[in-house]
C-alpha cells in the first residue's frame, strides 16, 4: 500500500505540524525514505513501529536534533529546516529522562524558564505548579539520583510542560519503567495532554501504549509510514499484512486467489464470500492462482455456524485448549493445515469441546480482511 | 536507573585466590613505598647515635631559604596547573565530541601518548634545542627580524613551567577526556531542546560535569610538578631551585639526610595541605555529582 492514500498529501492538509517528503540518510544508509506527514493542533499522535524503523529518526528531526537529507518540517505555520533545538517550540521528554545529575528537581525544571529570561519571583511559582501536576510536590530540593525511575520520568515531564511548548515530544517516555508503572502512567499523560491542549507526538514500539493514548497512530516500517489512522481504523482494517501482525493479535491465513477473483483456502476448498479488493498487491497476478492473505482477529472468530448475513464458515479440528481466565483460548486447525487462533470470549460451546474434535467456525465478512503483502 | 546498589554482583573470590592476587602489589608497595617513607621519617626525627631530636626540623623550618624554594616550588606547580588546565581541557574536549572518526580520533590519543614513552630526560634536553640561545625559536625570531639578538628563555622559569607543560598535558588530557567521553550526550541534548545554545550548554552542562575529571587531571598535574626533579634542573640550569632539587643536594651533594629528609616531608605535608585546602572550598561551592 501507498503511503500517500494512507496519509493524503500534507501540501494540502491543513496541519499543526506537517512533514513533507522527509529524507534521512546516516552515511548513505536510509533511516527516513520520504515521510510525509500532518499533525493536527491538540492531537495525541502516535508513531509505532518496531525498533530500527526510523520512528526516533523522525522524532529527532521534528526537535531538531537530526538535519534531514532532504525534505521539509513545518510547525506551526513556519518551517523550522534551518532553526537549531534550543529556537524550536518544542520539547523533548527524553527516553532515559536525560536529567541533569549535577541539579536539583528545582534546578531542573527551572533550565527552561530560566533561558528565556523568566524573572526568578515567577519560576518558583511555575515550578510548584508543575510540580503539583506531575503530583511530586516537595521534591524540589532532590537530586535526580535520589528518585525512583517513575519519579524521574515525572520530572522529565514537568521540565519539558513548564516551557508550554507548541509540541510536546515524547521518545519512548515509559520503556524503562515496569508493567504497573508503565500503565499507570499512560493514563496520566492521557489526562495531562487533556489538560495541557498541547500536541504531543508519541514514539513508542508497544502496540497497546498506542492503542490507549492515541488519537490516531502513524505505524512505521524500514523508514517509512505505513498507515496511519485511529487506533480502531487500525486495528479493524489494517492495510497489510505488516500492520495486522504489529497491531494486535491476528491470523494471518494464506489463501489462493484464482484468475476470476475467488478466494479459497485450499485448491479443492470451496471459494470463501469475499469481494476482491483492489490493492495493487494483487493486480500483477490477473491469469492463473496467486497467493492472498486473509487476515482475522482471534477475538472475532466463533464456534458454530454462523448465522448472519455475511458470516463465513469454515471447517476446522481442536488441536488444543487453554483457559486465559476472560476466555477459553482454542489453537485450531483449517483443512488447510494452517494454524488458526480462536478466542470465543464466554461461550459453552467452548467449554464443552475437547481435543480432537471437528468443529464449525465463523466470523462476521467485516471483521475480517484480504490483505496485500 | 543509576542508583547506588549494595547487591552482590561482583565476582565472589575465595580468601586463598584474594591472598595471592592482592598479596603482590602489597608487598610492593610495602617493600618500595612504605619501608623507604618510615626509613625517611625515622631519619627526620633520629640522630645517627639513635637519639629521639626534634633538631632537624628546627633547623628546616627555621631557615627562610627553604620556606622561599618551597614557595618557588608551589608557584611553579600552580602555573603549570593553570597552563596544562587551559590547553588541555580544548584539547580533551575536541577529541571528545569534535572527532567523530574513530580512526582518526585513535591517532590523536596514539600522539599524545608518544611522549610518554620517551625519558624525561631526553624530552627536557629537546627543549634546549628549541629554547637555548641558537634554538629554533631564537634563531627565526632573528631571521624574521622580530628581535635584534636572541632571547633568554632557557634557564629561566618559563622554562620550567613548558617543560612540565609538554611532559603533563598527555596526563590531563586523558583524564579529562575519559569524564568527557562519559558524559551522556543527551543531557546536551536536553540543555539545547530547553532553550540553551552551544555555550550556555557548555557552561551549564557539559562544564560542571566534566569538573570532577578537571578536579582529578589538576592534582595529577599539580603533585607530578612540585615532586618533578629531572625537567626543572634541566629546564632551569641550576639558575632557579625548587624542592625536588634542594632535597636532591640535600642527600647527594651534602650527605645530610637528615635535612633531605625533614624537607621531604616538609613538601609532602603542605603540598597535602593545600590539596586539603582546595578540596573543602571546592566541597563547599558545590557538590559534584
Amino acid at each position: 500500500m501507498k503511503a500517500e492514500t494512507a496519509v493524503g498529501d500534507p501540501r494540502i492538509a491543513d496541519g499543526f505540524i506537517r512533514i513533507v517528503g522527509l529524507v534521512k540518510r546516516f552515511g548513505g544508509v536510509p533511516a527516513l525514505k520520504g515521510v510525509s506527514l500532518s499533525i493536527r493542533r491538540g492531537e495525541f499522535l502516535s508513531i509505532l513501529g518496531p525498533s530500527g524503523c526510523g520512528k526516533t529518526t523522525l522524532l529527532r528531526s521534528i526537535a531538531g536534533f537530526v538535519e534531514p537529507t532532504s525534505g521539509e518540517i513545518w510547525i506551526d505555520g513556519r518551517n523550522v529546516n534551518k532553526d537549531p533545538p534550543n529556537h524550536r517550540p518544542v520539547n523533548t521528554v527524553f527516553q532515559n529522562y536525560a536529567l541533569f545529575p549535577h541539579m536539583t528537581v528545582a534546578q531542573n525544571i527551572a533550565f527552561g524558564p530560566r533561558r528565556r529570561g523568566v524573572p526568578k519571583s515567577e519560576i518558583a511559582g511555575q515550578i510548584d505548579e508543575v510540580l503539583a501536576m506531575v503530583s511530586m510536590e516537595s521534591f524540589g530540593h532532590r537530586y535526580p539520583r535520589e528518585l525512583s525511575g517513575g519519579q524521574q520520568q515525572r520530572i522529565a515531564l514537568a521540565r519539558a510542560i513548564i516551557n508550554k511548548p507548541k509540541v510536546l515530544l515524547l521518545d519512548e517516555p515509559l520503556g524503562a519503567l515496569d508493567l504497573k508503572l508503565r500503565k499507570r502512567m499512560q493514563v496520566e499523560l492521557k489526562r495531562l495532554h487533556e489538560r495541557l491542549g498541547i500536541t504531543f507526538v508519541y514514539v513508542t514500539h508497544d502496540q497497546e501504549e498506542a492503542l490507549v493514548m492515541s488519537d490516531r497512530i502513524a505505524v512505521m516500517n524500514v523508514g517509512e509510514i505505513v498507515q496511519l489512522g485511529t487506533g480502531e481504523d487500525i486495528y479493524r482494517q489494517p492495510s497489510s499484512r505488516y500492520v495486522a501482525d504489529f497491531i494486535g493479535e491476528a491470523n494471518l491465513i494464506d489463501c489462493i486467489l484464482d484468475g476470476a477473483g475467488t478466494i479459497r483456502l485450499g485448491p479443492s476448498s470451496p471459494p470463501l464470500p469475499y469481494k476482491l479488493p483492489r490493492s495493487s498487491a494483487m493486480n500483477g497476478h490477473a491469469a492463473g492462482q496467486a497467493k492472498a492473505t486473509l487476515m482475522v482477529r482471534p477475538e472475532d472468530i466463533r464456534l458454530g455456524e454462523g448465522g448472519e448475513r455475511n458470516s463465513v464458515v469454515v471447517q476446522a479440528k481442536l488441536r488444543d485448549k487453554v483457559f486465559v481466565g476472560q476466555s477459553w483460548r482454542l489453537f485450531a486447525v483449517l483443512e488447510s493445515g494452517q494454524e488458526i487462533v480462536v478466542q470465543p470470549g464466554f461461550s459453552p460451546s467452548a467449554e464443552k469441546i475437547s481435543r480432537g474434535d471437528e468443529m464449525k467456525i465463523w466470523w462476521p465478512q467485516d471483521r475480517s480482511q484480504v490483505l496485500g503483502e | 536507573m543509576r542508583r547506588g546498589r549494595s547487591d552482590r554482583v561482583g565476582l565472589h573470590i575465595p580468601p586463598f585466590e584474594a591472598f595471592l592476587l592482592l598479596g603482590g602489589p602489597v608487598l610492593f608497595l610495602v617493600l618500595f613505598f612504605v619501608v623507604p617513607f618510615l626509613t625517611m621519617a625515622s631519619d627526620s626525627v633520629w640522630t645517627d647515635k639513635g637519639e629521639l631530636t626534634g633538631d632537624f626540623y628546627a633547623k628546616a623550618v627555621a631557615d627562610v631559604f627553604y620556606w622561599r624554594v618551597l614557595l618557588a616550588t608551589f608557584e611553579l606547580g600552580v602555573w603549570v596547573t593553570v597552563c596544562t588546565a587551559l590547553i588541555g581541557y580544548p584539547l580533551a574536549y575536541y577529541i571528545t565530541f569534535y572527532l567523530r572518526d574513530p580512526l582518526l580520533r585513535r591517532l590523536i590519543y596514539i600522539v599524545i601518548v608518544t611522549p610518554l614513552f620517551t625519558s624525561n630526560v631526553v624530552r627536557a634536553f629537546a627543549w634546549m634545542l628549541v629554547l637555548g640561545r641558537q634554538g629554533v625559536v631564537n634563531k627565526s625570531l632573528i631571521l624574521t627580524g622580530i628581535a635584534d639578538s636572541p632571547l633568554l628563555l632557557m634557564n629561566t622559569r618559563f622554562a620550567m613551567v613548558v617543560g612540565l607543560i609538554y611532559i603533563l598535558l598527555p596526563i590531563f588530557v586523558l583524564t579529562v577526556a575519559s569524564i568527557l567521553q562519559g558524559i551522556n550526550r543527551s543531557l546536551l541534548e536536553a540543555a539545547r531542546d530547553l532553550g540553551a545554545g552551544a555555550a550556555t550548554t557548555f557552561w551549564k552542562v557539559t562544564f560542571p560535569l566534566s569538573l570532577p575529571g578537571v578536579l582529578a587531571g589538576s592534582i595529577l598535574v599539580f603533585t607530578l610538578s612540585v615532586s618533578a626533579y629531572v625537567t626543572p634542573a634541566v629546564m632551569s640550569g641550576g639558575r632557579h631551585l625548587v624542592m625536588p632539587m634542594v632535597i636532591f643536594q640535600q642527600y647527594l651533594v651534602s650527605f645530610d639526610y637528615h635535612v633531605g629528609a625533614v624537607l621531604s616531608i616538609m613538601l609532602l605535608v603542605m603540598t597535602l595541605l593545600l590539596l586539603g585546602v582546595n578540596f573543602y572550598f571546592l566541597g563547599r561551592r558545590g557538590k559534584v555529582a
